[in-house]
């Protein structure tokens, strides 16, 4: 089924005080130094979720001039994560929610239907989905030779990395490692758990993301919160909004950094100890707050979630509240604006696309639902020099969003192949995307 | 259910819908007043002691009482409509009605996330709500024992 038509809740203005026209700079968010309004509260805080339609054959995303799209891999079970290799081989990790989360209020139950639309597919039969296909381009061509299900009766899984003949993918209650090597299109040995993570019961912020560190040695992986402002109790926050450091051989753990509400897209900046994420940050304070962000993580760092938010703003939701914390939460590095949602991070190495983004970061943005302006659907890019981000967020693959309150595709993990070309995961899309410099 | 009369005298007969001769409204409307009180001792422990127990009992039990509201406000309309509408009967219906239209927020500010659920508007309104609930069921059973008296309103 099809419809075209999106999915409003906020018509009760009346209720709401009279939402009124979002008239305020959206750009006035990105970058450094983001503009932050008055934290408001609703009766029925504003929502509209982009009814998703899938793409017809010939569709695609659309990328500046100079650039060409194409579908690299379709019929995808929620793409949302891509390990491309140096054979040209490219993992793709399909998943879904773990679905854990029984409602607790009555809220829960509304906003459950209401989401729901955000998430099904464009309709049919969904593809095969919690495993990890594998696509062979060995003559890099952007035309997949071979596609093989590489690792199946995987649980709701995010992150992957690949090191010396073993692949470590992060489902979301744990990190499981499995005997590779690259060429291999079928995995049959069982998985080996290395280390746990902070899965159900409900499973708030599911997705774990993973990353190497320059050295080899040890494995971070993201944790985000059980809840979106500790309403499900401080209990289920054990462990979560951090980022872990995992041993890679023995698998002990312990907190790298914290108060990151949810972060995802870990990533090293290339030819640097620093590890960046993008985070998701708190809803229901407003169309305007609280923006997302890409951040250098600091370790030990605390980055402020549930207590405050961009440093010293105190979030009055949150009892007890901790002045202590709030006195030391560390402001993050660079804002990409309220709701984007973004999800996927890389940093640009590869030699095809023109010198203006070498070393920039590409990000992946879901787009957001709560607010009644549509934000994110896109993949950015963020020019960087010297490693640290120097110039506005720009629009690099848009037309997600069909101008219609519907979307054909949700952009999710972002990786650069060997050849330098840009993959972009579509999660509702069941697409992989490859984006090209047009020589 | 039928409609039928009670009380004893012949000049103020007050029509009323019954179920076996008892009338409906006084049994619908005592079931929004328990949960509605209810809610605003979890929300007072709540306030004392925020742990996100008591306002998710808050938030059941105040859909619960809006629920019974519902049904609660039909039968009422209907019968003041039918009645002799004397002061004490207006101001009983404005009163119970008042804290309903209170709840119908109130259940929105408690489907807020964490401690603003609760503090400081949630639990005014809770007060306030409750309240006006007391006197007014007060102000409809008084208005019944008039009637059963054979005293006008």
């Amino acid at each position: 089924m099809k419809y075209t038509a999106y999915l409003t809740v906020a018509c009760a203005a009346l209720l709401a005080g009279c939402g009124g026209s979002d008239t305020f700079d959206r750009s006035s968010q990105i970058g450094p130094d983001p503009v932050l309004p008055e934290a408001k509260q609703y009766l029925i805080p504003p929502f509209k979720v982009a009814k998703v339609i899938g793409w017809e054959k010939g569709e695609t995303p659309k990328a500046p001039a100079g650039f060409e799209v194409k579908a690299f891999g379709r019929d995808l079970g929620g793409p949302r994560q891509i390990l491309p290799l140096e054979n040209g081989d490219v993992l793709v990790v399909e998943t879904k929610g773990p679905g854990l989360e029984s409602p607790l209020r009555p809220k829960d139950f509304v906003m459950g239907w209401a989401m729901s639309m955000a998430h099904g597919s464009g309709g049919g039969k969904a593809p095969p989905t919690n495993q990890i296909t594998l696509l062979r381009d060995a003559d890099g061509d952007g035309d997949p030779e071979m596609r093989s299900v590489l690792v199946d009766d995987l649980f709701s899984p995010f992150g992957i990395v690949y090191a010396d003949g073993t692949l470590y993918v992060a489902n979301t209650d744990a990190i499981v490692t499995y005997p590779f090597t690259p060429g291999q299109t079928r995995i049959t040995a069982k998985p080996r758990l290395l280390t746990k993570l902070p899965g159900g019961p409900i499973d708030h912020h599911w997705t774990k993301d993973l990353a190497l560190s320059p050295d080899g040695t040890k494995l971070f992986a993201s944790v985000g919160s059980n809840s979106n402002i500790t309403e499900n109790g401080k209990e289920a926050e054990k462990g979560r909004a951090a980022i872990w450091e995992v041993d890679r051989e023995t698998g002990a753990a312990r907190e790298y950094a914290t108060g990151l509400r949810n972060p995802n897209g870990l990533t090293f900046y290339p030819g640097t100890d620093t590890l960046w994420t993008v985070v998701n940050e708190r809803d229901e304070l407003g169309p305007n707050l609280v923006p997302d962000y890409m951040t250098s993580v600091q370790p030990g760092g605390f980055y402020g979630w549930p207590y405050s938010y961009y440093g010293q703003h105190v979030d009055p939701r949150v009892r007890p509240q901790r002045p202590d914390l709030v006195a030391k939460a560390i402001k993050p590095d660079y804002a990409l604006s309220s709701h984007v949602a973004p999800l996927g991070l890389a940093f640009y190495s590869g030699g095809s696309f023109p010198t203006a983004y070498a070393g920039g970061a590409f990000i992946g943005e879901h787009g957001s639902w709560d607010r009644t302006h549509f934000n994110g659907y896109k993949v950015a890019f963020v020019p960087f020099t010297g490693g640290k981000p120097s110039g506005k967020a720009q629009d690099f693959l848009t037309g997600f969003l069909t101008g219609e309150g519907s979307t054909h595709g949700r952009p999710v993990g972002v990786a650069v192949d060997r050849t330098g070309a840009l993959l972009v995961a579509d999660d509702v899309g069941n697409t992989v995307w490859r984006v090209t410099a047009k020589s | 259910m039928n409609h039928s009369t009670n009380g004893r005298s012949g000049h103020s007969r007050r029509v009323a819908i019954t179920v076996f001769g008892h009338p409906v409204f006084p049994v619908l409307a005592s079931i929004p007043l328990v949960c509605f009180a209810g809610a605003l001792l979890t929300d007072v422990v709540y306030a004392q002691a925020p742990n996100m127990q008591w306002t998710n009992f808050s938030a059941w039990l105040i859909t619960a009482g809006l629920v019974f509201a519902l049904f609660a406000t039909i039968v009422g309309v209907i019968d003041f409509f039918r009645n002799a509408r004397g002061l004490l009967a207006i101001a009983h219906i404005l009163l119970v009605l008042g804290a309903y239209v209170i709840e119908l927020f109130n259940i929105f500010v408690h489907s807020r996330d964490a401690y603003t659920s609760v503090v400081p508007t949630g639990l005014t309104l809770s007060i306030i709500a409750v309240v006006l609930l007391i006197v007014g069921n007060w102000l409809g059973a008084s208005l019944r024992y008039r009637h059963a008296q054979g005293v006008v309103a």
